[in-house]
């Protein structure tokens, strides 16, 4: 028995399967995590190799090139690029999207155990990492302190970071910037040179008094007692009174005698500032799986029991919430999609003008989305923007189906049946047709699962949730809509009488207000000024058809001189600035303070009341001083996270106010080079272009790429934040020295790095322990002696003979420019600039950029190719087509077998580009570029302009096949199939409105997507209506001519003349 | 022999029972047209509808009756269809 008849006729056992569906489906809705995105771990692996004291270039040839070669041949690998710098070396191997990484770290495992024997002595065994998106911190707190600064560490451990390390799934907890307690043995080098002593003898008398060993045990009588020397420092004061050595006339010489004992904190190299003032951050990063918008929820509440404990000048600020934009995003489409399903609801109510068939196909809407939450526990993914899109997407195409049973079983109950039989035999006329429409939606929305790469992740769940929505939304039309209709619509009255009929009508025509008076009537008007237009249309199809086409190239315009451009993915405005700024290398880092200062002002001056938080940091964590230009160092960087008020809160946009900045940055002298860009979950940008300069000559690669970013930032309109990867080459001081004479004074160079170290950058000398913390001693030269290369050559070496020479008799120290890290990408070396648009369209700049590049001319040895979000849309916009064609490849099947018919499909695909024009259109009104999403929308449009046109064409067959003449078949089933078509047309861009006027956080992604739609579908719907009956008409006649007589020649029997036997 | 739309078919059982009428053959899914007018039934795409088909053998004086009862049933609506054809049967076993 049918499906349609079981319903009906077991209400109860129908109704309770839905019900169940419902409850299941909201039972996953309460399991479901709420999250950004659906899980997409990076597809990165990095392997990780130390090879202390070798520089750059060995690290490449030694390390890098080996572990590249060996690991090239690894399974599904996209790309490998490696970075190599003093004593390390990083590779990345690149796969493709969706690739399974396990099985690739694997791989890697055993090659990287292969090749190890192949690797110089003493490289440390390869560290195999996998990048992971739970390392991104959700939540960073600014504190900021007065009184309390140089204890803030301690407080922050003991009051904060304890407390919230018991809060559910919270991964790590780091606090950056806070003062540390730090207890310097300042050494005067004059008195020790008097004294000769070395200053590692200082730091040995130090650490060797702050003991407590186990010294073994004593028995005594009956008692054993275990036994220490308990020597430990309780203050720092006492160090000062330490005995270093006693001289050959039997003088002690104590600590104090050669130094000054400094108990403080660190002193300055990374400098955080909040608003402004001192502070530190605290930065917390979530578990793998973990639940981000409760744990930050969590967090902010224990956030306000811990305010309360801490000391009154503290002041918390939260600087940024991952969760917040989540929240923002979620919540804004949540509402998307009530508004959606509101109009959608109105749109039926208006057009059936009946509140028991609206109330009917409502309820279909919330049955099939909430199936929807099923799939998504059950595929382990959450509740993220791209599912809560897809549902906005679903909702005006659930209805459809129930739409087109309800009409046939009220036309059924309209001519006198029962309620129960209409439903059953009215159903049973339309189902195959109702699965056949819903097929061609499966037909383009399973192959966007199949698409590669990143895009793939994020259209595979879109995909899914539309197959499975709409096949519930089918299912549901030809079950539960009959089944209620049978219960819940009304038999058409019947009078016995006539007096009785004629006084009911009476009574109708008092009612000023009634459906069929007022929209009713409206609603014939336009279909019988439809069908005239078409008549008319069908008398001229010539011009008609030249008209359209003409209209069509027309709207191609824009897109060919470039008026709509093209973007990988829209930036959004999540109301987050990073700057990141940097000064000449090796400034320091008070000079570069100054002007973070500065450029905080300035901040504050052109943002004024739109900023909420600013954080600044700058320098790095490591040791301050002249010590800093021995090491890699960062003390002329400077990174400033501000956060600001919500966009609808504000009248500039992010984008406006970081141009603003820019501007602003381009006028001090001091900046060598500054980015104002969006800061966010990631802090990468998806929108941006890189320009990948591939040779092996590093002057050669340097100089060309330099010189292509002063070209691009002259010529290129909209080009801001050029940025070259490769650090400029930085200056070091490089202590050269002579073999000859180490060897003369029993020293080799590896003990005078460490002597030189010791004295510049401190000898660690044990630590002093208060409350079971532990606080560093360090015992170095006062900084007035070790902070200009003349002091640096006047260090005193300690001999092996216990003489002491200075540093400049074994050698001498320049300063020089150390070789840059080295960056290879499939095993080439290459630097990129990077470039981002502002207001103008990637692929336009990435076009221009082209062509500077074309102007300037490559130069042998170099090898130049865009990449970057660039070379992500290219592949993407390729997958894009490829599936494109595929989804029309498969609607052209399923309609052709439909209509068993070649031409008839061809012809309903002909509106198929016009939903191209109306997107264009939508996009050239309000401005837009199209992106990934916008092109998610074009495949969207196959769907619903091709099931517009069946429904049309599937009435004209029917009215032929009933014998009535051509032209006039195709007038009549525009005419009565107008109502249904607009439906569709009308759900589906009112349910996209919201989508395309949200202001929410995060909407940005899809407004692109809503316009494409709407537009589109506005345009196509209103072609399909002309064109495609044009179209039929003509071929019609056609086909006529050709073939008309064919059917005469089957039956030819009957004019056989009997007669003439 | 009554040959109705499928539509109609618990009226036209309805309608039996309450004349009392106990015996009959039922065909399900037949098709048909009119001479006149009103759409065919043939259960295809383009005419979708379908009849059924009932025959019952009946004393003569029950037949006026039972014509009557077709008749009001047509009334009730019109565009479904219904049509009863009176044979004699000569001979039954």
């Amino acid at each position: 028995m049918a499906i349609y008849k079981t319903a009906i006729n077991k209400p109860i056992t129908t109704g309770l399967i839905f019900v169940a569906v419902i409850v299941l489906g909201l039972f996953s809705l309460t399991r479901l995590p709420i999250d950004q995105m659906p899980e997409m771990d990076p597809p990165y692996v990095t392997v990780m190799t130390t090879y202390a004291g070798a520089n750059a270039s060995d690290i490449e040839t030694n390390i890098t090139k080996i572990i590249e070669n060996s690991l090239n041949s690894v399974d599904g690998l996209k790309n490998i690029t490696s970075t190599s710098k003093d004593n390390m070396s990083v590779v990345t191997l690149e796969f493709e999207w969706g690739e399974n990484i396990d099985e690739a770290l694997n791989d890697i495992r055993s090659y990287v155990d292969l090749l190890y024997d192949n690797l110089p002595d003493g490289v440390s065994r390869p560290m195999i990492l996998k990048l992971n998106s739970s390392a991104m911190p959700i939540l960073q707190f600014g504190f900021t302190a007065n009184e309390s600064y140089p204890g803030l560490d301690r407080i922050l451990e003991d009051n904060v970071v304890n407390v919230l390390n018991r809060v559910d799934g919270i991964g790590n907890i780091t606090v950056s910037g806070a003062p540390q307690r730090y207890v310097y043995i300042d050494l005067d080098p004059k008195q020790l040179d008097a004294y000769g002593i070395p200053l590692e003898l200082v730091g040995n008398a130090i650490s060797a008094n702050n003991l407590d060993l186990a010294s073994g045990t004593v028995k005594m009588g009956k008692e054993q007692y275990q036994m220490r020397v308990k020597g430990e420092y309780v203050e720092s004061s006492e160090i000062a009174d330490i005995v270093v050595t006693t001289t050959a006339t039997g003088k002690q010489i104590f600590v104090r005698d050669l130094a000054t004992v400094r108990d403080t904190i660190k002193d300055l190299s990374l400098d955080e500032k909040i608003n402004s003032r001192d502070g530190a951050r605290l930065i917390i990063t979530k578990q793998t799986g973990a639940n981000t918008v409760a744990i930050a929820r969590e967090v902010r509440k224990e956030m306000e029991k811990i305010k309360k404990t801490l000391p009154p000048d503290i002041e918390v600020t939260l600087i940024r919430d991952g969760s917040e934009e989540i929240v923002n995003a979620i919540n804004g489409l949540t509402s998307s999609i009530f508004y959606a399903l509101l109009f959608v609801v109105l749109v039926v109510l208006v057009f059936l003008g009946n509140w028991r068939s609206t109330l009917i196909i409502a309820l279909t809407i919330p049955i099939s989305l909430v199936t929807s939450f099923i799939y998504l526990l059950l595929a382990d993914s959450s509740l993220n923007i791209i599912s809560l899109a897809s549902l906005t997407v679903a909702i005006g195409m659930v209805v459809d189906d129930a739409i087109v049973v309800l009409e046939n079983i009220t036309k059924h109950i309209e001519r006198g049946e029962s309620p129960r039989e209409a439903a059953i035999y009215a159903t049973n006329e339309v189902w195959t047709s109702v699965i056949a429409t819903t097929l061609v939606l499966v037909a383009v929305f399973v192959p966007l699962t199949m698409i590669p790469g990143m895009m793939g992740i994020m259209f595979k769940e879109l995909g899914w949730i539309i197959t499975i929505v709409v096949c519930v939304s089918t299912t549901a039309a030809i079950s539960l809509i009959p089944m209620l209709s049978s219960k819940m619509l009304r038999e058409k009255t019947f009078y016995l009488t006539r007096e009785a009929r004629e006084e009911a009508e009476r009574k109708e025509a008092r009612k000023w207000f009634t459906f069929d008076k007022t929209i009713g009537r409206l609603f014939s008007a336009v279909e019988a000024a439809y069908a005239n237009f078409l008549r008319f249309c069908l008398r001229h199809k010539l011009p008609t058809f030249l008209v359209a086409l003409a209209f069509f190239f027309v709207s191609m315009i824009p897109v060919v001189t470039g008026k709509v451009g093209m973007d990988f993915m829209k930036e959004q405005d999540n109301g987050q600035i990073s700057v990141s700024a940097e000064l000449q290398r090796g400034t320091r880092i008070e000079e570069t303070l100054k002007t973070a200062r500065h450029m905080e002002e300035d901040i504050r001056q052109l943002l004024g009341d739109d900023i909420i938080a600013l954080s600044t940091n700058a320098g790095s964590n490591d040791d301050a001083g002249f010590a800093a230009l021995f090491n890699s160092t960062t003390n002329n960087k400077i990174s400033m996270t501000i956060r600001c008020t919500k966009k609808y809160d504000r009248k500039r946009s992010i984008f406006e106010m970081q141009e603003e900045l820019r501007k602003c940055f381009a006028e001090y002298p001091e900046l060598v080079t500054y980015q104002v860009s969006q800061g966010g979950m990631g802090g990468g940008s998806n929108n941006s272009l890189s320009v990948e300069v591939y040779g092996y000559d590093f002057n050669q690669t340097t100089a060309f790429t330099q010189e292509l970013r002063r070209r691009v930032e002259q010529n290129v309109k909209g080009a801001r934040d050029t940025r070259i990867s490769r650090d400029e080459d930085r200056a070091e001081l490089k202590i050269e020295l002579d073999k000859q004479k180490l060897a003369l004074h029993g020293l080799n160079e590896s003990t005078v790095a460490l002597y030189v170290r010791n004295r510049v950058n401190g000898m660690a000398a044990g630590y002093l322990k208060e409350d079971g913390e532990e606080y560093n001693i360090v015992v170095r030269l006062r900084e007035e002696y070790r902070d200009a290369i003349s002091d640096i050559e006047q260090l005193s070496i300690p001999t092996a003979t216990g003489r002491i020479v200075k540093l400049e008799e074994l050698g001498h120290v320049e300063e020089y420019w150390c070789p840059p890290t080295i960056e290879r990408k499939n095993r080439q070396r290459y630097l990129t600039l990077t470039v981002m648009p502002y207001k103008t369209s990637l692929r336009d700049m990435a076009m221009a950029v082209q062509d500077e590049i074309d102007q300037m001319g490559v130069p042998a040895g170099i090898h130049v190719s865009l990449a970057g979000s660039y070379e992500d849309q290219q592949e993407s916009t390729r997958a894009m087509m490829l599936v494109g064609a595929l989804i029309i490849l498969l609607v052209y099947i399923v309609m052709a077998s439909q209509f068993e018919s070649f031409g008839k499909p061809a012809i309903i695909m002909a509106a198929i580009p016009f939903a191209l024009t109306g997107a264009v259109l939508a996009l050239l009104i309000t401005g837009e570029n199209i992106d990934m999403v916008g092109m998610l929308g074009l495949v969207l449009l196959i769907g619903i302009v091709v099931k517009n046109g069946i429904v049309l064409v599937d009435y004209i067959n029917l009215l032929r096949e009933r014998n009535i003449e051509l032209n006039e078949a195709i007038a009549l089933s525009g005419q009565s199939r107008l109502r249904p078509v607009m439906m569709t047309a009308f759900t589906t861009i009112l349910g996209m409105i919201p989508m395309a006027t949200s202001t929410a956080e995060g909407s940005e992604m899809w407004t692109t997507m809503g316009l494409v739609v709407i537009g589109g579908l506005t345009v196509s719907t209103f072609v399909t209506l002309i064109i495609v009956p044009v179209l039929y008409g003509g071929m019609e006649r056609i086909r006529e001519k050709a073939f008309g007589n064919r059917n005469k020649n089957k039956f030819v029997f009957m004019n056989i003349n009997l007669n003439e036997e | 022999m009554i040959v109705f739309n499928q539509a109609s078919t618990e009226r036209v059982e309805y309608m039996l029972d309450t004349l009392g009428i106990r015996g009959f053959t039922f065909w399900e899914n037949v098709q048909g047209r009119g001479h006149e007018n009103g759409d065919p039934h043939r259960g295809t795409h383009t005419w979708p509808e379908m009849n059924n088909a009932v025959m019952t053998v009946i004393d003569d004086d029950k037949v006026d009756e039972l014509l009557l009862s077709v008749r009001k049933l047509d009334k009730r609506n019109e565009e479904v269809g219904i049509r009863a054809f009176v044979w004699t049967i000569d001979q039954m076993v």
